[in-house]
């Protein structure tokens, strides 16, 4: 693994800053919807306790309604006996008792239920030997909206132009009865002639006693038929109510007939049995004050029946509405299942001892509120935190990068350094002043204490030379003076003539160990000229076929002419070691291949011979100065081999710009060595 | 009358040996170790032929001082380097000096003598009316064997014994390839290829002195030299 990947990885460590930033924005969600929970409790309690003890406000009468009136015959029902002081018990429920719902919409009185709310659990339905009909009531502002389903398998209008209180021209009819704020018992009816609106009507006793159809205005009604029935839409000022309020159908299946009466009223004088419990019309207009956007304020019975409400819920905030995408899209993250959409809180209302709950105030409240605050903190954080982490990442990026192109430029000067024997003057990243600095430091100074042991390596051979050179000089003059002053026993001339030959070899030898001293100063001596390389190596190979009748030569030279800058001579010496060393790694009769090409700027000289393939760990090093590692495979001869052959090779190739390498050829055919030089 | 050899070592073994060899030749030899030695002896009397280490007890390059102060004496006293060193450098410093050759320690006894011996007969040479018999002429060479004097087109050139030699076996010949092995066996001396270079090299500057044409030592690679006409 990289030293980069490293530090990349190291570097999405930071990632968790932003995922502790959503674990923080949740808690912050949490306190802030516990304290917003907090504060809508405390204002459910404000308002709840601004409307202690007003029933008059959340009752149309001023005060809830006990159960006041007993049923009638025909409806049984168990009623506790309602208390006198009305509102200070929670009155019982009768099952003749209305509660509107509230509409939010205005019913088109048409005699269609289109408009009404789909609100299955508020019909109440009354039956009567197998008549049926559902009732649906509902407040808007001022009026009371009444909408009846009757089940009637005969619908039986009015006769046209008949009047009204002819009983042989009566059809269905249908009874609104109330108690108005007086107290007084009034009934209307709607007598419908067609489908379509109907006026209501209500009985009047004139001057002389007769009764009188009176149109009354203020109550409209509308009929239309069904596949079951009919439907009847009626709607009543809530001012003409007092406390109660009920409805009748007479259901008649010819006109005239007798017919089956049932509802709310009873029968008999139709007076009201049920109340109309609904909420003051000021309780709206007072819940509407404390109204702001995303709040819905309402006021519900002590049986959970809806009084009013106001609702603004759906009323974008500012806050919310500055959700953008990248808020969208952090809240996918922080956002948990679950997670309830409302805050909801619930105040009871006393009475004005304190004593008895006379209703509930509930306060909703969309979280888009606090949504909007969290998400304003959370974008913003979340923003922050993963810019912070990209600097960070890019940074160490950048860093781990940096640092990998000073290590890999350390690394390639110290590769070169060791490969060019020590010849390395500069280092890079000496200078600066960190660890790599160090580091740089550290190698340039074990180069240099390097590069003067190679030099003291490298001088070492001319250096013992020089110094045997002179004892030497002493036992050969010494023996060459016993010889000729012939003073020598003939026995003993035997070993004088060995320590002569021995001292000839020493003497060889040490000339072969300064042929390497010899060879530079004649390098850095040379005078380079230009020069055609293949007459001068084809004159070398007709020599090398004369001096060496045991080997053939084949040579390959191009056409062309391949001109370089250099010497001549040492192109020869360098060309002559390469042979003695084809020539000491063949067997006799083998052929050493003398080859020149072109390859782009560089002439190629290769020279193969047949024989044991060279050791793979050695081939780096077989340019080396005294390096030998191949015995020879020719017969023993007193010529001394200090691999300085190839070392002499290589340092003329690289006076002529180029280099020497050597390689095994395939199938194990011998070796190739091969030396390029620069062309000019 | 004896030839008087001074020989300048400061190795007793090979200075002593080396007197042994010149006495036996019927030399008179004088040693001396050092430089101070020498020139007291030489203020006095100088020799017929001086023998010269380079470096000399305390002085590394007491035998170039000494060579440079023989020569301001006497223009004509032969004068060889014998020495340890082998280096390039130092052969052409010496040489520069005005010294007749410059020799290796590895050089044998015999080789040494031989040249002394030569050195010798040139003395006798330069001292006794011209003689042509051993003159060889090629175009513009003219080449004294007894002299062991070599002229270009009527100019002198200055080369040292072994130099002298090596010419001498090419111009011979004409045309006739000389292996180094051949060129050595010529000078009497062993010598490594890089130094048979080296000699044709200065060879060749020698008389590029005299003439930038000239052309006449040629290089055959792989075999040696040959004298062109």
């Amino acid at each position: 693994m990289s030293l980069r990947l490293k530090l990349l990885l190291l570097g999405l460590l930071t990632l968790a800053l932003p995922w502790g930033g959503c674990r923080y924005a949740r808690q912050m969600e949490a306190a802030l919807r516990e304290g917003e929970k907090n504060s809508l409790q405390a204002v459910a309690q404000t308002i709840a306790a601004s409307l202690q003890g007003r029933t008059d406000f959340l009752y149309r009468e001023g005060q809830e309604p006990a159960q006041t009136a007993a049923p009638n015959q025909d409806q049984p029902g168990t009623q506790r006996a309602s208390s006198d002081q009305a509102g200070t018990e929670e009155p019982q429920p009768s099952p003749y008792d209305l509660q509107p719902i509230v509409l939010s919409v205005v019913p088109y009185l048409d005699g269609y239920g289109d408009e009404w709310p789909r609100a299955p659990g508020s019909w109440r339905y009354f039956t009567r030997e197998g008549h049926r009909f559902g009732i649906l009531t509902g407040v808007n502002e001022r009026m009371l909206y009444v909408l009846l389903s009757v089940e009637d398998s005969h619908v039986v209008y009015d006769a046209p132009g008949a009047s009204p209180l002819d009983p042989a021209a009566s059809g269905d009819r249908i009874w609104i009865g109330l108690q108005d704020p007086t107290g007084n018992e009034r009934q209307f009816f709607l007598a419908p002639i067609a489908p379509g609106s109907t006026p209501a009507r209500r009985i009047e006793t004139g001057e002389y006693g007769q009764q009188l159809a009176v149109e009354e205005p203020r109550v409209i009604g509308a009929l239309q038929p069904n596949a079951k029935g009919y439907t009847v839409e009626v709607r009543v000022p809530l001012s003409m109510i007092g406390h109660r309020f009920g409805v009748l159908i007479d259901d008649r299946d010819v006109r005239g007939a007798t017919p089956v009466s049932y509802g709310t009223l009873r029968s008999d004088d139709l007076h009201t049995v049920g109340r109309l419990i609904v909420s003051a019309p000021e309780l709206t207009s007072y819940l509407a004050q404390f109204m702001q956007p995303g709040l819905r304020l309402a006021v519900t019975t002590t049986s959970g029946r809806l009084l009013a409400q106001v609702d603004a819920l759906a009323q974008i905030t500012e806050l919310s509405r500055q959700r953008g995408i990248l808020a969208s899209f952090y809240r996918r993250f922080v956002d948990r299942p679950g997670d309830r959409k409302y805050i909801e809180s619930q105040a009871p209302i006393y009475d004005r001892d304190h004593r008895s709950i006379i209703g509930t105030l509930r306060a909703t409240e969309t979280s888009d509120r606090w949504f909007g605050l969290r998400d304003r903190a959370l974008t913003q954080m979340l923003n922050f935190t993963l810019i912070t982490s990209a600097a960070a990442v890019t940074a160490m990026f950048a860093f781990a990068a940096w640092l990998a192109v000073r290590l890999s430029r350390l690394r390639r000067a110290s590769e070169s350094a060791l490969t060019r024997e020590g010849l390395v003057t500069t280092f890079p990243e000496t200078e600066s002043p960190d660890e790599l600095g160090d580091v740089a430091r550290g190698f340039s100074t074990l180069l240099g204490r390097l590069n003067e042991y190679t030099g003291y390596l490298r001088t070492l051979a001319g250096k013992l030379a020089h110094e045997i050179r002179t004892p030497l000089t002493i036992v050969r003059s010494s023996l060459e003076n016993l010889e000729t002053e012939g003073q020598v026993p003939a026995a003993a001339r035997v070993y004088v003539e060995r320590a002569r030959q021995g001292s000839e070899r020493l003497n060889a030898i040490l000339i072969a160990m300064g042929a390497a001293t010899r060879v530079e100063e004649a390098i850095s001596s040379a005078e380079r000229s230009r020069f055609d390389l293949g007459p001068v190596i084809a004159s070398a190979v007709d020599a090398y076929r004369i001096a060496f009748p045991e080997r053939r030569f084949a040579a390959e030279l191009p056409l062309e002419p391949v001109v370089i800058d250099g010497a001549p001579d040492l192109i020869v010496q360098m060309l002559d070691k390469l042979i003695d060393n084809a020539v000491d790694f063949s067997p006799a009769g083998a052929t050493i291949t003398i080859r020149l090409r072109m390859e782009s700027h560089l002439a190629v000289l290769e020279v193969d011979n047949p024989g044991p393939p060279i050791a793979p760990e050695t081939l780096g090093r077989l340019f080396e100065s005294l390096w030998q590692s191949r015995r020879s495979s020719g017969e023993s001869d007193s010529r001394p081999h200090f691999g300085l052959g190839l070392y002499i090779v290589r340092l003329i190739a690289e006076f002529h710009g180029g280099s020497a390498s050597a390689e095994n050829l395939p199938a194990a055919a011998g070796a190739r060595f091969t030396v390029r030089l620069l062309r000019s | 009358m004896k030839r008087q050899v001074a020989i300048v070592e400061d190795e007793p073994a090979i200075r002593d040996n080396y007197a042994a060899a010149f006495t036996r030749e019927g030399y008179v030899v004088r040693t001396y170790s050092n430089r101070k030695q020498a020139m007291a002896a030489f203020a006095t009397r100088l020799p017929d032929l001086a023998v010269i280490d380079i470096s000399l007890e305390e002085e590394p390059e007491g035998g170039f001082e000494l060579c440079r102060q023989l020569r301001a004496l006497s223009a004509e006293l032969p004068i060889i380097f014998l020495t340890a060193r082998d280096s390039e450098l130092d052969a052409v410093s010496g040489l520069r000096l005005g010294a007749d050759d410059f020799l290796t320690k590895d050089l044998s006894l015999a080789h040494l003598i031989a040249r002394v011996n030569a050195l010798f007969r040139r003395v006798d040479a330069l001292r006794k009316p011209h003689e042509t018999s051993q003159v060889i002429r090629r175009g513009p060479l003219t080449l004294d064997g007894e002299r062991m004097q070599v002229e270009w087109e009527g100019q002198v050139v200055l080369l040292s014994l072994t130099e002298f030699w090596i010419v001498h076996a090419l111009a011979r010949n004409p045309g006739h390839v000389k292996n180094r092995q051949q060129l050595m066996d010529a000078a009497n001396v062993v010598l490594d290829d890089n130094t048979i270079t080296s000699h044709i090299k200065r060879i060749r500057r020698k008389f590029q002195s005299i003439d930038p044409t000239f052309d006449a030592v040629q290089t055959v690679y792989g075999m040696g030299y040959r004298w062109v006409e």
